[in-house]
């Protein structure tokens, strides 16, 4: 569904990301993983068309974003970027609303507010809706920007693509599992979500595909257990570690220090 | 919230109705007959029953004054909280960051340069030589301010009111120059000016200014979505469909239009970009979507009862507008600024 060659970015002749391929197909969770300045967001950015990247063109449903209707857009793909805006001076629902806004001219319909209101029960927000935004925790900050990406995608269209780039960030145990799994329902409907996560353990659990970057060049991209062997992960990571089955689920655990 | 939108718009176009009514009474002519309704009636009916004063007092004095501060007022404030969007910022008002100081910058100038050139055009072009260089210099500054101050969509508010101090200081020397080159007749427009008055109230500025607004009109009011989204981050509003970067262009032309044509024809009236918006966020919180088109009403609100005040407080004699509106507006800058110390 979305496709991307020699994808390369250079910032002032030091070089970030060099000559990537990706393809992702339908219904797959791709997590992108890697140490600290692989160019991970960078990547993820690159391939949500938020900057100019290589000559080479994003095709994404086999369409470039150019020849994309730029209306109709939003509602196939929805990015969930790491928060930099902290004043906000709206109230929770407003904020999670802003997802509606490529639905409706004036006044939301009650689709729109339906959508609202499931997307806030699945990041467990509902109950905070009329708090002010900017009196909320890192966390419940993040849950709430969560709540607006899925309630953008909230709509009758097949194969949607959603980017989330670090959406674990000050979760707590609960909550990352719970939004992983709400992920992992939207890409079972056959839909496609590319994420960036830091916790290889969370990374073996639930990603269908792996890609396992280090300074702007691919290292693997494959099946979780192909990815997470002990030679690829204490090399990349400079860092020893061993790696068993998970008792529970059977996913590879990997375990740093020796 | 949202859809009582209208209900608020309707309770407050009534309150602009009525204190527009009353500001009509409001002054030191007293009309000789004292129903509205007679004098429109006979107006109308063009008969001889009111006399000549009455006339020319409520259709060439107050009724064009009242409409140009209903215009001027929400044509400010709308802007001021077009600017405030897209800043990102409550303090980003237009007199705040330079803009009206850049517009009268060049419209002092073509004051005195223009005077060579004036006897020979039409009244009309009077007006659009003044608009139009103070609409240039409107653009020229806000262009300048936002480039300095912007950078990857990310707005440093020092650096912009900083900007805006550096170019009113230009203008303020500029002008102070200007005063000692001008002859009598320049130096009274620029005085004038520099304090701000609607004591020049024309129909004939009053279609141009509503010829504008609603040019302007029609695009910033339903931009309140966009600016909500905007709160998000550039490039977040981009996923969400909206053309960030052509909705910013058109903000800085149709402000600086706004602001060039209020600058031109009512001189500095400040802090009415700044004290509408302030109070709105008071009630409605940052949603532009309510705000933006209640500022328009608002602004209209405020610019009337402070020009009605200013000609009746001191009567007969009348004192400048603009001390009125800074007088409001200087305490809420502060209190502006002390809320946003933090994040400065």
């Amino acid at each position: 569904m979305l496709e991307a060659c020699k994808i390369s970015y250079a910032h002032k002749k030091f070089s970030i990301l060099e000559n990537i391929d990706v393809s992702v197909n339908y219904g797959e969770l791709l997590v992108i993983v890697g140490p600290n300045g692989a160019g991970k967001s960078t990547l993820l950015s690159m391939l949500a068309n938020e900057m100019k990247h290589g000559e080479e063109p994003i095709t994404f449903k086999k369409k470039t974003f150019e020849e994309w209707d730029q209306k109709e857009l939003p509602l196939h793909k929805a990015k969930f970027s790491q928060q930099n805006s902290n004043d906000i001076p709206l109230t929770v629902t407003d904020v999670v609303m802003m997802g509606r806004y490529p639905y409706f001219n004036s006044v939301p319909h009650q689709t729109d507010l339906d959508a609202v209101m499931k997307s806030m029960e699945e990041t467990d927000v509902l109950s905070m809706k009329d708090r002010d935004y900017n009196t909320l925790s890192g966390g419940e900050r993040q849950r709430v920007h969560l709540a607006r990406v899925l309630a953008q995608l909230e709509n009758n269209i097949a194969h949607k693509l959603v980017f989330l780039d670090e959406p674990l960030n000050n979760l707590d145990v609960l909550h990352q599992h719970k939004i992983l799994h709400t992920i992992k329902n939207f890409t079972e409907l056959g839909n496609t979500a590319i994420v960036v996560l830091h916790d290889l353990n969370l990374a073996a659990q639930f990603a269908d595909q792996v890609l396992l970057l280090k300074k702007g060049k691919i290292v693997s991209h494959d099946k979780p257990e192909k990815v997470f062997t002990k030679e690829i992960i204490s090399k990349v990571y400079n860092f020893p570690c061993t790696i068993c089955l998970n008792p529970v689920n059977q996913n590879p655990l990997i375990i740093f220090g020796t | 919230m949202q859809n009582k939108l209208p209900l608020y718009l309707f309770l407050s176009l009534l309150l602009l109705l009525i204190l527009a009514t009353a500001a009509l009474y409001m002054g030191v002519y007293e009309f000789e007959k004292h129903s509205f309704f007679e004098i429109f009636k006979a107006l109308i009916n063009d008969d001889n029953s009111i006399s000549e004063s009455d006339k020319f007092v409520l259709m060439d004095l107050r009724l064009p004054r009242i409409v140009m501060a209903i215009l001027i007022g929400s044509a400010l404030s709308v802007s001021g909280t077009c600017l405030q969007g897209m800043f990102k910022n409550p303090l980003a008002s237009p007199d705040l960051i330079g803009i009206t100081s850049g517009a009268i910058l060049l419209g002092a100038i073509t004051i005195v340069l223009g005077t060579h050139i004036k006897p020979y055009i039409p009244e009309v072009f009077h007006f659009s030589l003044l608009s139009i260089a103070a609409f240039l210099g409107a653009l020229l500054t806000m262009t300048i301010v936002y480039r300095i101050s912007t950078s990857n969509g990310k707005t440093n508010v020092v650096v912009m009111l900083l900007s805006g101090v550096a170019v009113t200081a230009m203008a303020f020397s500029t002008t102070g120059f200007l005063i000692y080159l001008s002859k009598e007749e320049e130096l009274r427009d620029l005085t004038f000016w520099n304090l701000g008055s609607l004591g020049g109230a024309t129909w004939t500025k009053n279609a141009i200014l509503a010829v504008v607004i609603v040019v302007a009109f029609s695009f910033l009011i339903t931009k309140g979505k966009a600016l909500n989204a905007m709160m998000l981050g550039e490039r977040d509003a981009q996923h969400l469909g909206i053309p960030v970067e052509k909705i910013k262009k058109r903000i800085i032309i149709l402000t600086a239009l706004l602001v060039g044509t209020c600058v031109a024809f009512s001189g500095n009236i400040g802090f009415v970009g700044l004290i509408v918006p302030y109070i709105l966020r008071l009630i409605f919180k940052s949603n532009y979507h309510i705000i933006l088109p209640m500022s328009a009403v608002f602004g209209s609100i405020l610019l009337l009862t402070a020009d009605t005040i200013s000609r009746t407080i001191a009567a007969p004699s009348e004192i400048p507008i603009g001390i009125l509106t800074a007088f409001m507006g200087a305490p809420i800058f502060i209190a502006i600024l002390i809320r946003s110390k933090k994040s400065m």
